[in-house]
């Protein structure tokens, strides 16, 4: 088979990873050296395919033969789909080519499970190992990890790589059993403590070799089964907690061809997804804690944000004033984000914060508005009723799954 | 009022601000313009001679902020910025905050300049060469880029990073940058010859590229805005994926397709594996 013809299954086949991320990289170049790559901790979005996902990297499966049979997974062993493998050569000359066009930051390989899950570690070794060491390349890698590999593997892998990512798949053990029958939260927590633990034993050693720099991640499919958000929010904040993830991904489950009955034809919920994670960003950025955006059982509001959401459950903490509240506080005020608050903070030791600065400040004043004081501004009475405000402030719903199924 | 012209230059603009200021020459008495200026109202004036009386400090944070600034193209380039050290020189700090209207757009241009570093970064494509004709040309890779700011000469020296002793040049309508593996060298007026290398280079390699965005693309998941977003209409003509966009969208709007496989892929035969089965290549 024609090395582009594979290369079209085969980014296919990848596609359904979220992840494409080549930031939190140390800082690396190939000035005046032998090779190829840098990485300076900012990621690239080279380009943007017209689903509005950023290509930063080239994500690729190693090969989509697999033995497994996920329900989910477009390559299960008992899909109907066309097969191809990569020899390591062809996914490194790839690579290094996209790179030298500056299409693409670095690698994302991953790989369907051949053989056994040792055998396929160490072909996706291999490949990082080339680029490495042969091809001295020094852009991003990150690594898929099959959870069943030997635990030295993991390591290898994770002195090669700058992330390293083993996907929890489904956020409940009963999904994982019913849908993936094959793998089992045990060792898919073990790979994570693996990991966890390489990067524990070179923290704060100066002069010991990198391990996944970048951090790992891991990603959960929302809306193959029927877990709801208080399940993930809180599963996702005990991995963060847990195994110091990076990131945690959501991917709306998109129907596959020759779908099983087992997962829903359904166009994937890419609004549901968006507020997830617009709460996992509040949890890492802002310091809320899961049960505090979503209290008891069900899922997110759809109609509006979880920051505001949080504000009009929260009335006693409003109106606050911007000249004096302190930062963590002032970044919960919907429509002032973490920027803001910076600017903020640093006018105001200049001179008090007039209604007019927040508007110079480009803070989304429609959500703001009830929630403030400032020098010449305070809320009249008439907006105190949450259950107005929510009427006044709610998104329209999703146009974009309407523009596709109308 | 006083005409200037400081040749599209930081550095000369900063010279002549300096003696203005020193002199106490208020920003609403002066005028920066590229070429002849065309205000019949105004008396010509001179620049004052001597660095002047008025003694002042500013900080070095705003000697910098002025000089990403002043890399933006547009309405009053050089006199925003000499509004900005005015107010304060004359102990309005607030000036360079984004809190204050002067101040806010002083900001917004500093960002629009380094968003259009970034998508220098992410959104120039090399074409590769083919041996002899790099061999010829010392050089391996070439680009075409538009930058709508001045930023190729601060923003390039990351492709040296990149590209290690890789040997390349970028052209732009304005300029040219060219690195030879170890130096770089910068031309405020590209050579035509370098635009006709960049623009006219042959690239069967592209369809390598071409082939791998249209299947990481997920067609169930369509959001052409959410792209345009981030990935601005003026760039698509110089990037070898650009013509696939509308086809791309097209194809994903008829709805005959629900899921995320790309059609190619579909119309292919399928392969279902037995527990026994051991993959080939
Ligand atoms: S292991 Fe499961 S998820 Fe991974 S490729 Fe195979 S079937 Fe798909």
């Amino acid at each position: 088979m024609q090395l582009i013809a594979k290369l079209g299954i085969l980014a296919d086949a990848a596609k359904y990873d979220a992840s494409c991320a080549s930031s939190g990289a140390p800082k690396r170049s190939s000035r005046g050296r032998d090779g190829l790559g840098a990485t300076d901790g900012m990621g690239i979005c080279h380009s943007y395919t017209p689903d509005g996902r950023c290509v930063s990297l080239l994500k690729v499966l190693l090969t989509n033969f697999c033995l497994y049979d996920c329900q989910y997974c477009v390559n299960r062993r008992s899909s109907n789909v066309p097969r191809a493998r990569f020899t390591p050569e062809e996914v490194v000359r790839l690579t290094l080519d996209f790179y030298r066009r500056n299409c693409i930051s670095g690698l994302f390989l991953s790989s369907g499970i051949i053989r056994s899950a040792d055998y396929t570690m160490e072909q996706l070794i291999r490949v990082a190992q080339l680029l490495r060491e042969q091809h001295n390349f020094r852009g991003y890698i990150h690594l898929k990890t099959i959870p069943d590999a030997d635990p030295l593997l993991i390591e290898q892998a994770g002195r090669l790589a700058d992330r390293l990512s083993v996907n929890i798949e489904l956020p409940t053990e009963a999904s994982l059993q019913r849908l993936a029958p094959e793998k089992q939260v045990r060792t898919i927590r073990q790979a994570m403590g693996t990991i966890h633990h390489g990067q524990q034993a070179v923290a704060g050693e100066v002069n010991a070799p990198r391990f996944t720099p970048a951090g790992q991640s891991t990603q959960m499919i929302v809306g193959a089964d029927a877990t709801d958000d208080h399940t993930i929010l809180g599963n996702a904040e005990s991995l963060y907690q847990g195994y110091g993830l990076r990131r945690v991904y959501y991917s709306a489950f998109s129907p596959i061809p020759d779908s099983p009955t087992s997962v829903p034809l359904a166009a994937p919920p890419l609004l549901r997804e968006h507020r997830l994670y617009q709460a996992d960003f509040l949890m890492r950025g802002y310091g809320y804690k899961a049960g505090e955006l979503l209290g008891g059982a069900g899922n997110l509001a759809l109609d509006i944000d979880p920051k505001l959401a949080w504000a009009l459950a929260n009335r006693e903490v409003f109106p606050l004033d911007v000249n004096r509240a302190e930062p963590a506080l002032l970044a919960r005020i919907p429509g002032i984000g973490l920027r803001s608050v910076q600017r903020l903070v640093a006018l105001r030791r200049e001179r008090r914060i007039r209604y007019d600065d927040l508007i110079q400040l480009r803070c989304v004043l429609d959500k703001a508005r009830p929630f403030i004081v400032t020098s010449d501004y305070r809320p009249p009475q008439s907006e105190t009723r949450s259950g107005l405000l929510r009427e006044r402030l709610r998104e329209p719903q999703a146009p974009v799954q309407m523009g596709l199924w109308g | 009022m006083i005409a200037l012209d400081c040749d599209e230059h930081f550095d000369t603009w900063r010279d002549q601000a300096r003696v203005l200021l020193g002199h106490g020459i208020d920003p609403t008495e002066v005028v920066w313009a590229h070429g002849p200026v065309h205000d019949l109202l105004a008396v010509p004036a001179v620049l004052p001679q001597g660095p002047g009386p008025f003694r002042t400090r500013v900080p070095a944070a705003l000697l910098d902020q002025l000089e990403l600034a002043a890399r933006y193209r547009g309405e009053q380039r050089w006199n925003l910025l000499y509004e900005v050290l005015w107010r304060v020189a004359h102990g309005d700090r607030t000036a360079m905050l984004a809190g204050d209207r002067l101040g806010s757009e002083l900001q917004r241009r500093i960002k629009q300049v380094s968003r259009e570093a970034h998508h220098l970064h992410a959104f120039v494509r090399f074409v590769p060469l083919p041996a002899a004709l790099a061999e010829q040309l010392q050089l391996d890779l070439v680009a075409f880029h538009e930058p709508a700011h001045d930023i190729l000469q601060s923003a390039s020296g990351h492709f040296a990073d990149r590209l290690g002793r890789q040997r390349w040049l970028i052209a732009t309508p304005r300029d040219g940058i060219r690195f030879d593996g170890s130096t770089l060298d910068y031309r405020r007026h590209c050579p035509e010859q370098w635009r006709q290398w960049a623009c006219h280079a042959d690239d069967p390699g592209a369809e390598l590229w071409r082939t791998y965005y249209r299947h990481t693309f997920n067609p169930a998941r369509v959001n052409p805005d959410a792209m345009r977003q981030h990935m601005p209409g003026r760039f698509w003509r110089h990037l070898p994926e650009g013509p696939l966009i509308a086809r791309l969208v097209g194809q994903a709007r008829q709805g005959k397709q629900r899921d995320g496989q790309a059609q190619e892929v579909g119309q292919q035969g399928g392969k279902r594996i037995g527990r026994g089965d051991s993959p080939t290549r």
